[in-house]
């Protein structure tokens, strides 16, 4: 092992570590920001470096505590691991630089930011720590650790609509937590253990009746966290409430540490193919509801949230086809995703500031009024439109030669289906675009005052119009002069956006990465080995 | 070719730079990039064409550079005769369009910058599609012609009907070419390349693969015909002529639309013969033909008429060029570079009349013939060669077409293909007429319309491709040859065609004959004909199909989303524990039924079965419960009941850990609950109670089944059966919980301390909204007596309104208080007996909690419990003092407390790192103090610390928001007064 890679726990302790100091410093916003930027760059260099290690090497484990697994807990960084853990962590760091940017813009000293800062470390805290984990049970640990921060979050500033819509998400949650918790008793149950690498074993010798009952429970519980249909009603109620860097953060991580753990699930505890036409059905299922909904919305939030959910069925698409093809491009689609859909939802918020609104009817000219924020929000559209050479196409490009290569009618049920979703995707966004940004803002209806605003008189405007479920307060509470695009909220957004179009440029080297992580995924063996020791497979 | 791709996107992206520097001249600049381009190619003329020893064509330039190998795609470049003629026309009329652009924008228009980028880039794109050696790179560069389309098409945002028809040309076009990409994929996998020309070369190969193949090309062609505005598709190219003029001509007239034809030519060589080819592309492009001659017949705007025109045209070229065979290609790809000369001076011609006049409409132009007279000639020259008159680029070609067809004409289908393209001749013979004359003709009735003279500039790029028809026209020697290479790939005819003004009498010139008188007699009887189609409506409109098909799409939407997207969580949790329900349970009714246990028995010890039905009547109680404060007193009872059953089970430190925590809910619960209503509001008492029932015990039920078949189909032993030696071996610990929890599991607790603190600051953020509210209360100003008052909403007349009257009778203000900030209270609030127990038990309670904490590792305790023994204590603080007793009992905030745990179970695990352990590894310390004797210190204890200081902080932050933050507020402004309601009320009496 090298001692890089024993470092691996620290990417979890060190955001950790920054809550810590986020508590301690609650009183001092400024040093509190600096703090937390820094201790998340700091789990990225670390991230980085393990990635690098692990591009041309096997599974790494790391023993917690130094405990011998099975008993102790187990960490485990492999080239899908270590992949999600850069850009979660990437995606984490442009929102926080993006939430601290909107909060100086708004001199918001004592404002709900003193909360958001250790939260949001925990947040991700949580989300790497899922990512890393080879145990079942501290797998369901690091789920906790980002839901509950994820319910702080989500009802923060605390206005009507947020409660209710967190109510709805964490009743929802708590009971995909409850059923994992359930599951994880009865897979304990039956074979006496929760490290993954020895349940891969253990599991394969128990009856296949009971075998597939353990896979359906533990599928039901991440569906719902992953919002896979028919567990998906409940997000698009609940995301796009909350404040426009949360929603970001969690449209981009939470739904795919779902999928990542249903992609543990069917790879390393479950392999074989009993449940993939299930898998297909669910996909196609996910995909034609998901962008239905899109379709139906004219809220620019609501609609992302939908084609969130659509485009989480791409990623099933990938698991139930669970060749190496397949597999490699559902991660390479985990990756872009996660930084493309979190784009558009800053991007939505940046449209919010600037425009009053995220209504499409009530905007306007955008394009005219800020090109910049043109380009910022068409590159992520067309990108998540499938439109090449972005990486959103070579994504699912990956998926339709997966689909194809297997040649079965439902395959090809799945082809059809994902192109259609593509277009369908495409109009979505098209129709954003030539609502908000084409036509003039004064065709809008009842156009914000903050959309007809001039630059000089933001100011005014901005602190004369109150958002309705703001009451009494200015829209910028700032007390100085009101920015209606903040350089930190911008610059984070270009810089996200950059990440995406770096994805697309280096697609060659990610899709090799991928494609020798699901092939080593599909052998199993390089997985258990390095957790249980060299031979531990053929006992 | 790299760098002419290349040298096209910088520029491209450089392009609102120039701009803004050089204003509408800018375009001059841009135009340069393809001008270049085309010298270029001309100079790479030898390397495409010379032919090779064996008669065929030696290797074009080829480039290949690997992108994603994985999946097969790389940026294979090819240049053969057939991406060289195209790259000439489109390179050639992108300069000229470009060139055109400096004159017919203003330097106000708006946008500029943009516009000319992505007329630049559009060029660029093209010329990749033409050269692109990849299936993947050719999808790539078609779906970019595609977006930048959108992008030109939607130049006059302002405009709803530009805007309309950008967004449907986009679905119209990318609808086929995610078929075409499907295609595509499917050729490449069963080909194993992605390499076009293998492709081609491997036909023969594939096509004996079976209908995977045929279907491919079907659809690989259905993106051509998308492409290319054929019928049922052809809608949206008419309505695409809201672009800018120098738009339509380029991308809709010379260069995009060609695409589709480009895809049927380069597939042709080898795919012509599958299943699907003959009936797509003959029917489509034969009615795609005549319906685009007639209803460019009707047209009074003159772009309109052009843009119907160049639909029939491609219906034509697609036809000519599918057929397959080596005079047909000659035919096609001749016609191709004629249409791309006449069709683009047409446009332009147009351009430069809406600019002059102001519009473009038949019935108000008259008498241009006479005030712009080169247009005019440029014009009668153009539409000449478009309606195949000798001695012009379109004559030459169409001999060749007819040529072809007559040689097919051995079956009806021939005949009637024949007969199909004599008709769309004469139709388009009929329409170049209606052109001329409506555009420049002196009408009867109407106003001369005044024509500003035009900027040279502005001619002369319509002006360069007329002399391209004429050459063309009268000297075919070359293009002959540059064909020649393409022709080559199809099987050897009778003899060898060849492009020629003059082939001898025969049959395809009496049919030009034929073509010209009818198109005459067809031309002068245009009123009779406009009455005839006015009445004669078409039965099938395309456009409102497609506008009926998104509007089905909508419905659809919202009809699904309606169902689904209740917007209730009941709804929501309905779905989900069905699910949860259904699907685990699949496992059992198909395939093989997990293995039941054997033999099991209801209970170990009757007081474990009490237990478990005081769990169950708890639950029931809970939800039958019509007052807050039973159903929160019924759900405790289930807790206690779990920790009886926890000590039943021999684990008192689960179960003193359990009735703590159930201890601390309940007090949570009870100071929450204050600011709700007594009584639970039922929303739908009876509605669904049936089913929510039936849901709620089935899923229990299923889920003990399954548990059931779990534990009945244990295989191996336990790893748990381990921890004991484990804990106390290598642990240094008696207590195996503990242990586990600090030590082996070290890593759950401490993600599980995080959640703790979180939930503390969420409660914390619900209650104060604006931050954590950790500022500290000071006792100091407060008068005596004033906290805590008139809060209650009690009946009037009702027992405990009298009780309290009492109290508040015999209260006396003056007493010592036993606590520090005890004297704050409100005199009735204050209970002697409470306060004198919390002075004494206080500092026991906290002592014993950290006896607990200290002890954990070998008995039962641990910093969880310990914490909670704490928290405990302060929330007696809190009951008997009030809130300014709580601030006096924690000189620490609770921020401060969560971040110091947090911080300090963070370090524990960090500790080991630096001393080359790995993170958690504990260490014992033993040693011998004065006092103490023999002392074994186990690490891990440091990390119980943190535990404990967390545990510390939630309850503080419970306390201090559901508890001292609504007292507060409930007082209204905190002086300790009545709210105002109830003062009136006693003023009333």
């Amino acid at each position: 092992m090298t001692s890089v890679t024993s470092l691996a726990p620290l990417a979890v302790v060190l955001p950790f570590l920054g809550a810590a100091a986020a508590f301690v410093l609650i009183r001092h916003p400024r040093i509190q920001r600096v703090v937390s930027i820094t201790v998340l760059t700091l789990t990225l260099a670390l991230e980085a470096t393990l990635l690098a290690l692990a591009w041309d090497s096997g599974p790494q484990a790391v023993n917690l505590g130094g405990w011998l697994p099975p008993w102790g807990i187990v960490m485990v960084v492999d080239k899908f691991s270590a992949l999600m853990l850069v850009v979660s962590t990437s995606v984490s760091l442009a929102v926080l630089i993006y939430a601290t940017g909107q909060g100086v813009a708004d001199g918001d000293e004592d404002g709900p930011v003193s909360i958001f800062h250790p939260t949001f470390m925990i947040l991700v805290a949580g989300v790497s720590n899922a990512f890393l984990s080879g145990d079942l049970f501290n797998l369901y640990v690091g789920f906790e650790i980002l839901l509950t921060a994820s319910y702080v979050l989500m009802t923060l500033g605390g206005t009507g609509p947020r409660i209710r819509a967190g109510v709805t998400y964490a009743v929802v949650s708590v009971v995909s937590s409850m059923l994992f918790l359930i599951a994880i008793g009865m897979i304990y149950g039956a074979t006496g253990t929760v490290n993954m690498a020895d349940l891969a074993i253990k599991l394969a010798e128990l009856d296949p009746g009971t075998r597939n009952m353990l896979h359906l429970m533990l599928l039901v519980a991440f569906g719902i966290k992953a919002a896979v249909f028919p567990l998906s009603f409940w997000l698009p109620d609940s995301y796009p409430t909350a404040p426009a860097p949360v929603t970001a953060v969690f449209a981009g991580l939470l739904t795919k540490v779902g999928v990542y753990a249903m992609v543990r699930t069917e790879t390393l505890l479950f392999p074989g193919e009993q449940l993939d036409a299930m898998l297909m059905v669910a996909a196609a299922l996910t995909m034609i509801v998901g962008i239905l909904g899109a379709l139906a919305q004219t809220d620019i939030k609501r609609l992302l949230s939908f084609t969130l959910v659509s485009h989480i069925g791409y990623m099933v698409f990938g698991l139930a086809i669970s060749t190496a093809v397949g597999l490699a491009a559902t991660m390479f689609y985990v990756a872009h995703h996660i930084t493309i859909q979190t784009s558009l939802f800053l991007v939505s918020g940046l449209i919010e500031r600037r425009g009053g609104t995220a209504s499409i009817d009530r905007l306007g000219g955008l394009a005219r009024l800020s090109p910049l924020l043109g380009v910022l929000y068409f590159i992520p559209a067309m990108n998540l439109g499938g439109i090449p050479p972005f990486s959103g196409f070579l994504g699912k490009l990956g998926l339709l030669q997966a689909g194809v290569e297997l040649g079965t009618p439902l395959a090809y049920v799945l082809v059809g289906t994902g192109v259609l979703v593509s277009l369908l995707t495409l109009l979505a966004m098209a129709r954003v675009w030539n609502r908000a940004f084409w036509r003039k803002p004064e065709d809008a209806e009842f156009p914000d005052p903050v959309l007809l605003a001039t630059r000089s008189s933001a100011t005014e405007v901005g602190t004369a119009t109150a958002v309705a479920d703001d009451t009494g307060k200015g829209r910028f509470p700032g007390n100085g002069e009101a920015t209606l695009l903040p350089s930190g909220m911008v610059g984070a957004t270009i810089g996200l956006v950059g990440i995406g179009l770096a994805l697309t440029i280096f697609a060659g080297p990610l899709f090799d990465l991928s494609h020798t992580a699901a092939e080593a995924m599909l052998e199993r063996a390089p997985y258990i080995e390095a957790v249980l020791g060299e031979g531990a497979v053929d006992n | 070719m790299l760098l002419v791709l290349t040298i096209h996107f910088v520029v491209a992206l450089l392009a609102p730079l120039i701009f803004s520097w050089l204003g509408r001249s800018g375009f001059y600049l841009l135009a340069a990039v393809p001008a270049g381009s085309f010298a270029w190619l001309l100079s790479r003329y030898d390397d495409v064409m010379s032919p090779g020893g064996d008669g065929g064509p030696n290797a074009p330039p080829t480039l290949v550079i690997e992108w994603i190998p994985n999946l097969d795609v790389a940026l294979a470049f090819r240049l053969d005769a057939l991406a060289w003629i195209l790259s000439l026309l489109i390179l050639g009329v992108g300069a000229l369009v470009l060139f055109y652009c400096a004159r017919y924008f203003k330097n106000t228009d708006v946008a500029l910058g943009p516009f000319g980028s992505q007329l630049l880039g559009f060029a660029g794109v093209m010329f990749g599609l033409v050269t692109a050696d990849d299936l993947i790179l050719l999808y790539i560069f078609w779906e970019l012609t595609t977006i930048l389309s959108y992008l030109l098409i939607g130049y006059s945002r302002g405009r709803l009907a530009a805007r309309r028809s950008a967004l449907q040309a986009l679905i119209v076009t990318t609808f086929g070419g995610l078929a075409m990409l499907v295609g595509l994929i499917m050729i490449g996998e069963s080909a194993g390349t992605y390499r076009l020309s293998q492709v081609i070369a491997n036909a023969s190969a594939l096509t004996d693969g079976g209908i995977a193949i045929d279907v491919a090309i079907a659809l690989v062609l259905l993106g051509a015909v998308t492409k290319s505005a054929l019928v049922p598709f052809h809608f949206w190219l008419p309505a695409a002529m809201a672009a800018p003029t120098p738009v339509s001509a380029y991308l809709h007239a010379a260069a995009m639309v060609k695409a589709g034809i480009y895809l049927i030519a380069r597939f042709a060589p080898g795919y012509a013969d599958t299943v699907f080819w003959d009936p797509l592309i003959m029917i489509l492009g034969l009615a795609t033909m005549l319906v685009g001659g007639w209803r460019a017949l009707r047209q009074t705007d003159l772009k309109l008429l052009l843009a119907y025109g160049t639909v029939s045209q491609l219906g034509f070229l697609s036809l000519v060029v599918g057929l397959g065979n080596r005079e047909a290609a000659l035919a096609g790809l001749a016609l191709l570079l004629a249409h791309g000369l006449f069709k683009g001076t047409l446009f332009l011609v147009v351009g430069i009349i809406d600019h002059q006049t102001g519009t473009r409409d038949i019935r108000k132009l008259s008498g241009l013939f006479r005030s712009a007279r080169w247009l005019a000639w440029i014009s009668i020259i153009a539409a000449a060669s478009m309606a195949g008159l000798p001695l012009l680029a379109g004559f030459v070609a169409k001999e060749t077409v007819y040529s072809a067809f007559v040689h097919q004409a051995t079956s009806g289908a021939g005949m009637v293909m024949l007969a199909g393209i004599v008709i769309g001749s004469i139709l388009t013979f009929a329409y170049s007429g209606r052109f001329v004359w409506g555009g420049f003709g002196i009408k009867q009735g109407i106003a001369r319309t005044d024509f500003a003279p035009a900027s040279k500039q502005l001619l002369v790029a319509p002006l360069v491709l007329t002399a391209g028809t004429i050459l063309f026209g009268i000297h075919p020697g070359p293009v002959n040859g540059w064909i020649e290479p393409y022709m080559r790939q199809f099987p050897d005819g009778p003899a060898d065609p060849y492009l020629a003004i003059w082939h001898g009498f025969n049959l395809p010139l009496l049919l030009s004959g034929v073509t010209v008188a009818a198109g005459v007699l067809l031309f002068l009887g245009g009123r009779a004909v406009s009455r005839f189609q006015a009445r004669f409506r078409p039965v099938f409109d395309a456009e409102r199909g497609y506008r009926t098909i998104i509007g089905l799409l909508d419905e659809t939407a919202v009809w699904v989303t309606g169902r689904t997207q209740r917007g209730s969580l009941l709804f929501y949790l309905f779905v989900i524990l069905t699910t949860a329900i259904v699907v685990p349970l699949s496992a059992f009714l198909l395939g093989e039924a997990p293995l039941m246990p054997t033999h099991w028995r209801w209970f170990d010890s009757p007081v474990q079965a009490v237990a478990g039905l005081g769990i169950i009547l708890g639950a029931i109680g809970a939800i039958r419960a019509n007052k807050r404060f039973l159903a929160v007193l019924m759900v405790s009872v289930t807790g206690y009941g779990i920790a009886l059953i926890f000590a039943l089970q021999g684990a008192p430190d689960l179960a003193l850990t359990q009735m703590l925590v159930e201890t601390m809910v309940l007090v949570a619960f009870v100071l929450a609950l204050r600011s709700l209503p007594a009584k639970v509001w039922r929303r739908e008492a009876a509605r669904h109670r049936v089913l929510r029932a039936g849901i709620g015990i089935t899923f229990g039920l299923v889920m003990m089944l399954m548990t059931m078949a779990a534990m009945g189909s244990r295989t191996a032993m336990p790893i748990s059966l381990r921890f004991p030696e484990l804990a106390y071996r290598i642990g240094e610990g008696k207590n195996i919980v503990n242990v586990t929890l600090v030590d082996i599991r070290a890593w759950d607790t401490f993600g599980e301390i995080s959640v703790l603190a979180i939930a503390a600051t969420g409660v914390a953020s619900l209650i104060f909204v604006r931050g954590r509210g950790d500022r500290r209360r000071r006792a100091d100003g407060v008068k005596t007596g004033t906290v805590d008052r008139g809060q209650e909403n009690l009946d009037e007349f009702g027992r405990e309104a009298a009780a309290l009257a009492l109290a508040k009778k015999f209260s006396n203000v003056a007493r010592d208080a036993w606590l520090v900030a005890g004297r704050t209270l409100a005199p009735e609030r204050r209970s002697i007996i409470f306060e004198v127990i919390t002075r004494l038990l206080f500092h026991s309670v906290v002592i014993f909690s950290i006896y607990l904490l200290l002890a954990g590792h070998n008995s039962p305790g641990g910093g969880f419990a310990g914490g909670l023994m704490a928290g405990l204590a302060l929330a007696i603080r809190y009951l008997a003092g009030g809130r300014f007793e709580l601030a006096e009992a924690t000189p620490i905030s609770a921020g401060l407390l969560l971040g110091l745990g947090l911080g300090i179970a963070s370090l524990t695990a960090l500790a080991p790192v630096l001393f080359g352990g790995e993170v958690f590894q504990s260490a014992v310390i033993e040693g011998t103090l004065p006092l103490f004797g023999h002392v074994k210190f186990v690490t891990s204890t440091i990390f119980d610390i943190g535990v404990y200081l967390v545990v510390v902080g939630l309850v503080l932050d419970v306390l201090r928001s559901l508890g001292s933050e609504i007292d507060e507020r409930s007082e209204g402004d905190g002086d300790g007064s009545m709210p105002v309601a109830r003062k009136e009320e006693v003023g009333q009496r």
